[in-house]
């Protein structure tokens, strides 16, 4: 039970601090990073759900390497914009990409 | 005699997990607070090693593996495009890379906040204690994924194939034809 | 009583490797060489680099040599001992070898220096290029195993060894190997000619004899993982188990240092080219012919 709560309160910080590093860094590339911590966070707590409440349920297992895929594809599709950005515009800095909006 | 030396290993494991949970904690901080950009992306695979560690004491041994050992690549690429996009990637320059703060600390301590009461605040079910052999999970994993999940992680499998292919489209550079 | 055979095993096999190495590459027997190497870095001054990233510098030796002991840990050294018997044992070795690449690239980064941090992005490249090759030959050691656990995976080749079954995944691995241990031909990240020592280049004193020491681990390392997960382990004739894994672990350490004699220093484009259209394919080929070998 504690063992539970504790995982899943380390879960939440992480998370926290994720949504932090996503809305208040201006480099994509750092956006990025806080949307791996919020991924993470998100493995840990299918991890502890599986070990604390269901040992038989191997969905959840299979739900964890689903989210390595999300991670490992976000980091492509991820570095592939950023590339392409870098080479039309010069920067990766996202107060500049304010023209994506028209 | 049993009963007692249960007891111990149970706190012990509480202490390890505690201490790996703050060092997370503590790396994943310190990826948004340091300048040098390899530190950064260092700190995040610091970060995602221990989340591996936590899952081996948690007894979940092929995913603890895994997880460490797709970090460690999946971070280094990180920190390489790092270098190749930031302005000031080994923060000599004292620039300050962030804005919106007091929108993006309020939001994430209203949600991290939430989480917590959450969690602290749910009826748990009966808390397992056994779990399986490494050996049988790993067999019982590969099982799933064969039979009743076999859809999904073969969709997983394509959303890969997908992403290969639109990265690359993406990054490849415009040719103009009067270059030629 | 096993134990202190085995652990002295890998101290004289060390040594030998080292010895071994000079007399291959350099031609001469010099028994006395590791002794005299370790004083000598032992008593060298320790020159740092100004402006140097503090933490990295020192971090980078220690992460080096500890995931190169660690990879060594989950082999069995004959039929009942090992160390660590996990279920999960060739995809730790995979882990602990991606650790080597993070190694290099903080001492690439840490001394603020060129030719260093030339050496360490070079070798991430080299590595994450190389290990999809060894990862997917692993995978059909494995699958000729069913199972992860390296006992397993030894006692699968009683009769027939991996390297006559899979004799495509040897030659990947072996590749592989020489590629991740940065032995020439694909001596990249610190090419004595070019990057003037390379990620190794400001480092001195006991930082580099943890260095080079790791990498001598690591060579021993990945010689035992060609010999668990292609040359049968500790099967053999006459004499007894962990005499075999040594003996066999201390040729294909010497086979190594003989190939990089022979080849002359790729480029860095074709090692690259040649591992994703050329290897890659292969190792996936291989798969499919085991899993055809194993449906029969």
């Amino acid at each position: 039970m504690i063992e539970l709560i504790v995982v899943l309160s380390v879960g939440a910080v992480l998370f926290g601090i994720g949504i932090y590093g996503a809305l208040s860094q201006t480099n994509l590339v750092m956006i990025m990073m806080g949307i791996e911590l919020m991924l993470g966070a998100a493995m840990l707590n299918l991890v502890a759900f599986w070990r604390y409440l269901h040992p038989e349920e191997y969905s959840i297992q299979m739900f964890v390497l689903v989210g390595m895929t999300v991670m490992a594809l976000e980091a492509a599709v991820g570095f592939a914009i950023a590339t392409q950005r870098f080479r039309t515009k010069g920067s990766v800095e996202m107060e500049e990409a304010s023209d994506l909006k028209e | 005699m049993g009963g007692n030396f249960i007891i111990v290993m149970n706190i012990i494991r509480l202490s390890i997990l505690i201490i790996l949970g703050l060092g997370a904690i503590w790396f994943a901080w310190r990826v948004f607070m340091t300048s040098s950009m390899v530190r950064s992306a260092l700190s995040l695979l610091a970060s995602m090693a221990i989340l591996g560690m936590m899952f081996l004491v948690m007894e979940a041994e092929f995913l603890g593996v895994l997880q460490i050992m797709m970090m460690a690549t999946e971070m280094s690429i990180m920190a390489i495009f790092m270098m190749m996009y930031m302005m000031d990637p080994g923060g000599m320059g004292n620039m300050d890379m962030s804005h919106q703060k007091k929108l993006s600390i309020g939001t994430s301590l209203v949600a991290g906040a939430m989480v917590i009461v959450a969690v602290s605040f749910s009826n748990w079910e009966t808390i397992a204690t056994e779990v399986p052999t490494p050996a049988k999970q790993n067999y019982d994993l590969g099982m799933e994924l064969m039979k009743r999940s076999m859809m999904i992680f073969e969709t997983a499998g394509t959303s890969i194939l997908v992403a290969m292919i639109v990265s690359t489209a993406t990054a490849l550079p415009f040719k103009n034809k009067k270059d030629d | 009583m096993m134990w202190m055979i085995i652990g002295i095993g890998c101290l004289v096999s060390i040594y030998a490797i080292v010895v071994l190495e000079r007399r291959l590459v350099y031609k001469t027997w010099e028994f006395g060489y590791p002794v005299a190497a370790f004083a000598s870095y032992f008593i060298q001054e320790n020159v740092k680099p100004r402006k140097r990233d503090k933490t990295f510098y020192e971090t980078a030796p220690i992460l080096f040599i500890t995931v190169a002991v660690l990879a060594i840990g989950i082999f069995p050294w004959a039929e009942s001992s090992v160390i660590a018997n996990m279920a999960t044992g060739a995809l730790f070795f995979n882990a602990a070898l991606a650790y080597i690449m993070v190694a290099l690239v903080m001492a690439g980064w840490a001394p603020n220096a060129v030719y260093p941090m030339i050496g360490g992005w070079r070798f991430m490249g080299q590595l994450i290029a190389y290990s999809m090759p060894i990862v997917m030959a692993i995978t059909a050691t494995v699958m000729r195993a069913e199972s992860m656990n390296m006992m397993a995976v030894v006692e699968s080749q009683t009769g027939l060894w991996n390297i006559v079954y899979q004799p495509v995944g040897f030659l990947l691995f072996y590749a592989a190997s020489l590629a991740l241990t940065f032995l020439p031909p694909f001596d990249l990240p610190n090419a004595p000619g070019e990057l003037e020592g390379g990620v190794f280049a400001e480092f001195t004193g006991t930082r580099l004899l943890i260095f080079r020491l790791g990498r001598i681990i690591l060579i021993f390392s990945l010689s035992l993982g060609i010999t668990h997960f292609f040359l049968g382990g500790w099967a053999g004739p006459f004499l007894p188990g962990y005499v075999w894994v040594f003996l066999k672990t201390i040729l294909v350490a010497c086979s190594f240092f003989v190939v990089g004699n022979l080849l002359p220093r790729f480029r860095h484009d074709h090692t690259l080219e040649w591992s994703w259209k050329l290897a890659t394919p292969l190792a996936l080929f291989n798969i499919l012919w085991v899993g055809i070998l194993l449906l029969l």
